[in-house]
């Protein structure tokens, strides 16, 4: 397999985005493809680079073909979009039922999504997994801001301790993550903008008051409906089989969210609670899209530059 | 050419299903295959072929095992399933009905109108 050869296949994976499990099988057959057809063109006569460019120029264009290939892989079934929404449901059940407030529920729900993260990031990272593994984020965020609250020279060492590991782990997470596909990294985070817009919301001035809690019991039904309209979201993502109907479901879907729920709780236009959710959702969107072109040409990351090898 | 492509695209699962009733067939045997039986009339991008075929595999109509040959490389086969050869003889039902009211559109006289 010559290096332009293998390129053109690698290129193919990188922008296919498919799952582990189906990616070895699709790229052996369409290298075995290009193998076969390689030796037809040189027996006819070709030259070896008049072979290759003939080969590649029938085999398609990259994206054309990634495209395909994504949209035949891409819907999943009805099973995955029950796993994907279940994070976003039970959360949302958690607060539309004001079960929030009973620690042993929030406990359990924070165990099961904790659980079945690890095990989906441990057994082939599949899609649904990604919605808890957003979840998963909660229990960092919670201890980080509780660290602001603790004795004066405890906080300080929690911002210089804590703080750095806290998101360099988050940032690993998002990098392995966009490794796979950056839309995945999106799902991941989607929920962050929507609770960063529930926590401006409840807390104006960032800081946890008195009557905090007396927010979050008013505000809990719409807490609830903005996590069954992520259900709802991750739900359709997981059957559309078009990326770019993908993407432009997790902007709208995502501004809508946070427009009905914190506008419509709050019943006014608080700049806070809407302005800083909106630059998280397109932190959100864009991140991830950018990281990812950071990856493969691997400026970010020293030792790691794009391979081109191809599964044989 | 805009409308043979169009008609390759909305008679490709047809066309698939029928080359794959005779004998199961690796991707490049079925390109290969394709081209002869239409004396070249059907030429397409080869790539475009497999995610024809992972989404009938993925549909029920057709499946797929890997072989090993002699000389160590593998190749996927694809076979028809019974729910492709139900989903074949229908389409070509509607193929031949749809081919005999173009040729009687288009040639009255030898088609007796």
């Amino acid at each position: 397999m010559t290096r332009e050869l293998t390129h053109y296949l690698e290129s193919i994976r990188s922008s296919a985005h498919l799952d582990n499990c189906d990616e070895p099988a699709v790229m052996d057959e369409l290298q075995a493809h290009i193998e076969d057809k390689l030796r037809d063109l040189t027996e006819s006569g070709l030259s070896e680079e008049e072979a290759i460019k003939t080969c590649i120029w029938q085999m398609g264009s990259i994206k054309a073909l990634a495209r395909q290939i994504y949209e035949a892989y891409s819907q999943g079934s009805w099973k995955q979009v029950l796993m994907a929404a279940m994070p976003h449901f039970i959360f949302g059940l958690l607060f539309m039922l004001n079960w929030w407030h009973y620690p042993q529920w929030s406990s359990i729900a924070l165990i099961i999504t904790l659980g079945i993260a690890v095990y989906g990031w441990g057994h082939g990272k599949p899609v649904w997994a990604f919605s808890w593994l957003g979840y998963a984020l909660i229990p960092v965020i919670t201890a980080g801001i509780l660290l602001l609250y603790v004795p004066t020279n405890w906080s300080f060492l929690g911002i210089i301790v804590y703080f750095p590991l806290a998101i360099w782990w988050v940032f690993r997470l998002v990098v392995q993550t966009t490794k796979k596909d950056w839309l995945l990294s999106t799902v991941m985070l989607l929920p962050l903008p929507i609770m960063i817009g529930w926590y401006l919301a409840i807390c104006p001035t960032g800081k946890i008051t008195s009557d905090s809690l007396q927010k979050v019991n008013t505000y809990a039904p719409w807490i609830g409906v903005s996590f069954m309209m992520l259900a709802f979201t991750i739900g359709t993502f997981i059957r559309l089989r078009q990326r770019s109907l993908r993407v432009g479901l997790l902007a709208v879907s995502g501004l809508l969210t946070i427009t009905v729920a914190v506008f419509m709780a709050t019943g006014h236009w608080d700049k806070a609670s809407f302005f800083w959710p909106v630059v998280g959702l397109w932190v959100v969107l864009l991140f991830p899209p950018l990281l990812e072109r950071q990856l493969k040409t691997g400026k970010w990351l020293p030792g790691k530059r794009r391979t081109t090898t191809v599964n044989s | 050419m805009e409308s043979k492509r169009d008609l390759l695209k909305g008679s490709s699962n047809s066309l698939l299903l029928c080359l794959l009733e005779g004998q199961p067939m690796y991707g490049y045997q079925i390109v290969k295959e394709l081209e002869a039986k239409s004396q070249g009339y059907f030429k397409f991008k080869e790539g475009t072929l497999y995610p024809a075929l992972h989404r009938l595999e993925k549909s029920g109509v057709i499946s797929s095992k890997w072989e090993l040959l002699a000389n160590g490389r593998q190749r996927r086969y694809y076979t028809i399933t019974p729910k492709g050869q139900a989903m074949l003889a229908q389409e070509k039902t509607q193929w031949l009905d749809f081919f005999n009211a173009i040729t009687m559109v288009l040639q009255p006289a030898k088609s007796g109108i």
